[in-house]
């Protein structure tokens, strides 16, 4: 579904990712770990267009997508839902789901998808007119992923959802994260959470200094001894 | 009705009147500014503009300065729209970082300000002008007011309202909104943002061109008029909160009433106060009124 291929991007002068490969299939769960400062909010935002690679290629079902603008990656049916929740705080919580319906390909069908969105997150409904930042940081999260599902999206990135959450709000997440592949959305779900995270994805990359270190079915990389002992202080 | 009331609602219509028009410019400069990062110095200028032609047309074919503003506005706004979609993307792509962009945008808007001042300058001369357009009096409860102010007064809010109306009520106005808070996510809901900034700069400059169309009812123009309203905005911006729509609109009528009264006690004072009231305001609420 998405093929990242020998990817190359900087930071001004600093280059931040190196010869990164990557491979979605479409309906799985992929999961991508590695330490802060690894590169992987730079890897997504170079899959969303908010940066542009100096080498390398991106495909999406087919057709290139880096130099694309990210407005034109979110019309293909690529929602990034970024780390820190970036909710429009300004806005009521129902304005920012509708932003999430902003590409015209998902505009028209928004009050249908608004729908969609508070049935699997019904508290949102509840809080349709409440400015969004006088919600908790858990409700702010579900803003947050059911506004990267107004678009209607085919693939889902999801940059560290459960950062900041308690522990029983992390399953909660880890659990709409799953009924959303139940659906049809294939997810990139980049996590610190690594237990967590392997447990429910397929297929994992391991980013460590811009460089993918590891990668393959979680089932394998949760018996490894260097992700056992690197990740999960075992 | 007692002389003193008769003053005070004077005052008040007179101090409502150039404080809408303050209004109008403010929430323009605070689209380019609060959102485009564009601080404008040649803001003034598009009042200049709007004046003149709004002048011209009257006098010489014969064009409504009401009918004026229908076509003076969307020209301005066209022209704003290729300025930020031309220059300023080009700008704003280039530079390293936000700072040296928004640093290097207002030195082109310098450039901006000389290039339009002489224009002005050829196309008009250099002496003042004015016309006369709705000058008679009509009486509201013992009180005479000049009919052009109560029009200037009346379009000139229902641009403004017309205006934040559509910054909230429809997808292009969510979509400026959106931006003004986090271009960067903006852009990941599917906002074009190069478009969204283009649209906030010709918007800006068409409500600054509209409020030259209804004030040159009531001034005297020349083509260096316009730097005094670029600094009135500045402050008003400022004082209602960078960005905030709402914030321009109260700002520009609260600068509006207490430049009337000033003018009345004192009028070479007016614009010392708008100085000296902003100063102590600023120290109060250092983001702004409406600021966060």
């Amino acid at each position: 579904m998405l093929e990242v291929n020998n990817i190359n991007t900087f930071y001004g002068r600093i280059q931040a990712l190196w010869d990164v490969c990557l491979k979605i299939e479409e309906g799985e769960i992929a999961a991508l770990i590695g330490a802060n400062g690894a590169g992987k909010s730079t890897l997504l935002n170079t899959i969303s267009g908010v940066i542009h690679p100096t080498s390398g290629s991106i495909t999406f079902l087919g057709q290139r997508i880096d130099g694309l603008p990210p407005h034109s990656i979110v019309e293909l049916g690529i929602s990034h839902i970024p780390e820190g929740r970036k909710l429009f705080t300004d806005m009521s919580v129902r304005e920012n789901l509708e932003m999430g319906a902003y590409s015209s390909r998902v505009w028209k069908q928004k009050q249908e998808t608004l729908e969609q969105v508070y049935q699997l997150f019904p508290v949102l409904k509840e809080r349709a007119k409440q400015l969004a930042r006088t919600l908790s940081g858990g409700e702010q999260q579900m803003v947050a992923m059911g506004r990267g599902l107004m678009s209607r999206p085919k693939l889902c990135i999801i940059d560290e959802p459960s950062n900041g959450l308690a522990p029983k709000l992390v399953t909660e997440v880890f659990e709409k994260i799953k009924s959303l592949r139940e659906q049809g959305i294939t997810i990139l779900l980049i996590e610190q959470n690594v237990r967590h995270t392997l447990e429910i994805a397929d297929h994992a990359c391991v980013l460590e200094n811009g460089r993918i270190a590891l990668e393959g079915d979680c089932d394998e990389l949760l018996k490894s001894d260097h992700i056992r002992k690197a990740y999960l202080g075992l | 009705m007692p002389e003193s009331i008769v003053t005070i609602l004077d005052v008040a219509i007179g101090g409502l009147l150039l404080g809408s028009i303050y209004a109008l410019i403010a929430m323009g400069l605070s689209l380019q500014y609060g959102v485009a990062r564009v601080l404008n110095i040649a803001h003034g200028e598009f009042i200049m503009i709007g004046a003149f032609c709004t002048l011209t047309l009257y006098t010489v074919v014969g064009i409504n300065p009401l009918v004026c503003l229908a076509i003076v506005g969307p020209v301005i706004f066209v022209i704003g729209f290729l300025i930020q979609r031309t220059l300023f993307t080009k700008l704003r792509t280039s530079a390293p970082n936000q700072a040296a962009y928004e640093g290097s945008s207002m030195l082109a808007t310098f450039g901006f300000m000389f290039i339009i001042q002489n224009i002005a300058l050829i196309a008009w001369g250099a002496d003042y002008q004015a016309y006369t357009y709705l000058n008679f009096g009509v009486n509201i409860g013992g009180a005479i007011f000049s009919a052009n102010k109560l029009v200037i007064l009346g379009f000139s809010i229902g641009i403004g309202v017309g205006f934040y109306t559509f910054l909230a009520r429809t997808r292009m106005g969510k979509g400026i909104r959106s931006a003004a808070q986090d271009a960067t996510t903006a852009s990941l809901m599917g906002v074009n943002i190069n478009h969204v900034l283009a649209l906030c700069f010709g918007f800006g400059a068409a409500m600054a061109g509209m409020a030259g169309v209804l004030y040159s009812m009531r001034i005297t123009l020349n083509p260096f008029m316009g730097l005094q309203y670029t600094v009135i905005a500045i402050i008003i911006i400022v004082l209602g909160g960078l960005g905030s729509i709402p914030g321009a609109f109260l700002g520009g009528l609260i600068l509006g009433l207490i430049g009337e009264i000033v003018t009345k006690i004192d009028p070479s004072l007016s614009l010392a106060a708008h100085y000296f009231m902003f100063l102590p305001l600023i120290l109060v609420r250092p983001k702004g009124i409406f600021g966060k």
